[in-house]
């Protein structure tokens, strides 16, 4: 078979692989990545039917509107991967963009402080942690179920950073904060540079190492997991104190770009974030979720954001179109999943 | 203990149990059982409904503790308090719907616990090349052919998931795996392959297991010895080949008592 291209050829020595099986292989590899299309024909549609949707500036911005939720769904997906779930990620930011700016505040309503900016950073993710295994003791030790723990921690948590400012917000930070929402390199702001550095960072974390395949395992079956001897409660603390700090972080970014902290800062993206992982492919069975497609999702959900507004819309269509994403995303997920086995 | 002729080599048997009762409440569910099982015996473990099969199972695998006798695992005297400490041990019940991560893949199941990985302090990166290439290596030395090792075990048959589960317990150390009725919810063609498996593993790989099953000629087919179970009392043992299935049939159903005509 001389007149084989190198192509076909390397597939021949791969053993059995035929070109046929290639393309399932291909087929295979889209259906996987199927958010990600769902938000490049979005895109597409968008440019063809919006006047000056198509530019570099707008694009810019929904990535920039897609940081924070971005950000915070990386430690729901975490804890959704291993059947748990975590509802306070929302106030746990609010409490961190609150203390960042009471702490890194340079006008009256602050705490005097002035703390580097960076050591405020530290701090919170701090906080971060220490909630998140507050949480973890709550589930792992005493058996609650997240949901009602996380819940609890929702109510609470915001509410305890206004008993430290008395009820009002901060603003005008120390200039290294308000930097880093301000700072751009070659164009590109430093917030998505970030962005897409802490997804790969996680996006690794939880294929490569041990630790994550242990969160995708013990979400899959507990029993299988036990038996196996991996240590579950280990695992969980590992989840709830990254989310935690994940959601610290949310808060100090948050805090960065309105350079300040009102009461009521990242209201509401609890939902975005849930939705963005749901979106993004994560089962709420556990065990099933791939942190590139929660991106996707997050990024999805801010571009909808940018064109309901370019498109002078009011704003609660926005909910109604979010909503529709999210069936549409399940009800694709739910024939991906019946037509995968066919193409072994 | 019963005279075992056919065993020339002087290696202690890997399970030997004497004298185990239990019951449960009035009902009688053991008296008096013992045997042994040695390396290279698939024991067929016979008896009808309600006979004890699945209690005694139990109690090997520390789900329930006898009420008299001793059990012996290469000669020493054992006593679980749990399945976990069984299962420590190296001994196991493998069941159809043995938990497994039906989303992970082949290798993620096979190495569940045991990840080989690059050792950085702080982070373990998984050597998923080597574990792959382990998996593979270990399920031909079985016998089984899995399409990939990187495909979701939920794509998996119930034979092919059954034969994933015997030979990553065998591939860890295991030392016997009883298995309680595994063909129930097979079809025949599921069937005839964990046949196949569960021979070639007794007795090619000499891997000792102990396999309940209600179909006698299946038993025949790949069982090297047996054990009779009627109302909780050891009513036959023997070798296969030196019975007839009608035989055995006579004895799981009552018509022929060995011990009586002994
Ligand atoms: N947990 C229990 N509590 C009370 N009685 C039990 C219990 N487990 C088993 N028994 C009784 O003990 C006897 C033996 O039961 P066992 O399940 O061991 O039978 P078996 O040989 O496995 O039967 P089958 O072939 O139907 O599975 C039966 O009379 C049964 O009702
Ligand atoms: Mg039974």
């Amino acid at each position: 078979m001389t007149e084989n291209s190198g192509k076909s050829v390397a597939v021949l020595r791969e053993g059995k692989l035929s070109i046929k099986g290639n393309r399932k292989a291909v087929l295979r590899w889209i259906l996987d990545h199927m958010v990600w299309f769902i938000l490049f024909f979005v895109l597409v549609v968008l440019s063809c039917s919006i006047r000056g949707f198509a530019q570099w500036g707008i694009f810019r911005n929904i990535l920039y509107h897609a940081v924070f939720v971005g950000v915070l769904a990386i430690g729901e997906a975490i804890c959704i991967i291993s059947k748990e779930m975590d509802l306070s990620v929302e106030s746990v930011a609010g409490l961190a963009a609150i203390m960042t700016a009471w702490l890194t505040g340079t006008g009256l309503d602050a705490s005097g402080i002035l703390l580097n900016g960076y050591l405020a950073l530290l701090v919170v993710l701090a906080m971060g942690a220490i909630i998140g295994a507050f949480n973890a003791i709550l589930v792992v030790n005493y058996k609650i179920s997240s949901f009602i723990v996380t819940l609890a921690g929702y109510l609470m948590f915001r509410a305890l950073a206004l008993v430290v400012t008395n009820g009002h917000g901060v603003t005008r930070l120390r200039p290294e904060v308000v930097m880093v929402a301000r700072t751009k390199l070659f164009s590109i702001p430093l917030m998505v540079v970030l962005l897409l550095f802490i997804y790969i960072a996680f996006y690794i974390f939880v294929t490569q190492t041990r630790f994550g395949q242990h969160i995708y395992l013990v979400g899959d079956s507990r029993e299988a997991s036990y038996n196996a001897g991996i240590r579950i409660g280990r695992v969980l603390f590992g989840v709830f104190m990254l989310s935690g700090m994940l959601a610290g972080l949310t808060g100090w970014l948050l805090a960065a770009r309105t350079n300040g902290a009102a009461p009521n800062i990242g209201m509401g993206m609890l939902f975005e974030a849930m939705a963005a992982v749901v979106i993004g492919g994560v089962s709420l069975q556990g065990g099933v979720g791939n942190l590139a497609g929660v991106l996707a999702g997050a990024i999805l959900l801010s571009t909808i954001a940018t064109a309901v507004s370019l498109l002078g819309m009011p704003p609660f269509y926005m909910n109604v179109i979010r909503g529709g994403f999210i069936i549409i995303a399940v009800l694709l997920d739910a024939l991906v999943q019946r037509i995968r086995p066919y193409l072994m | 203990m019963v005279e075992r002729k056919d065993v020339t080599v002087l290696e202690p048997p890997v399970l030997r149990i004497e004298h185990i009762w239990k019951s449960f409440g009035k009902v009688q569910a053991l008296k008096d059982v013992s045997f042994e099982v040695y390396k290279g015996d698939v024991l067929a473990l016979l008896g009808d409904n309600g006979a004890g099969k699945s209690t005694l199972i139990k109690i090997i695998s520390g789900n329930y503790r006898a009420d008299k006798g001793k059990i012996y695992l290469n000669n020493q005297p054992v006593s679980f308090g749990s399945p976990a400490e069984a299962r420590h041990a190296g001994i196991e019940t493998v069941y159809q719907q043995s938990p497994v991560c039906l989303n992970a893949s082949v290798t993620a199941n096979f190495f569940i616990g045991r990840e080989l990985c690059n050792g950085l302090p702080g982070i373990k990166f998984l050597k998923k090349r080597a574990m792959r290439q382990e998996t593979e290596k270990a399920m031909a030395d079985i016998g089984v052919h899995i399409p990939s090792v990187k495909e979701k075990v939920g794509l998996l048959s119930g034979g092919e998931r059954q034969a994933l589960i015997l030979g990553r317990f065998f591939h860890w150390g295991g030392k016997i795996a009883l298995l309680d009725e595994p063909f129930a919810a097979l079809g025949v063609g599921e069937a005839r392959k964990s046949l196949k498996l569960i021979q070639h593993m007794g007795q090619q790989m000499r891997l000792p297991i102990i396999l309940i099953t209600h179909n006698v000629e299946y038993a025949f087919e790949i069982a090297t010895r047996f054990v009779v179970l009627r109302h909780g009392e050891m009513v036959g043992e023997g070798k296969i080949a030196d019975v007839k299935v009608d035989d055995v049939v006579a004895m799981i159903t009552g018509a022929i008592h060995v011990r009586d005509t002994n």
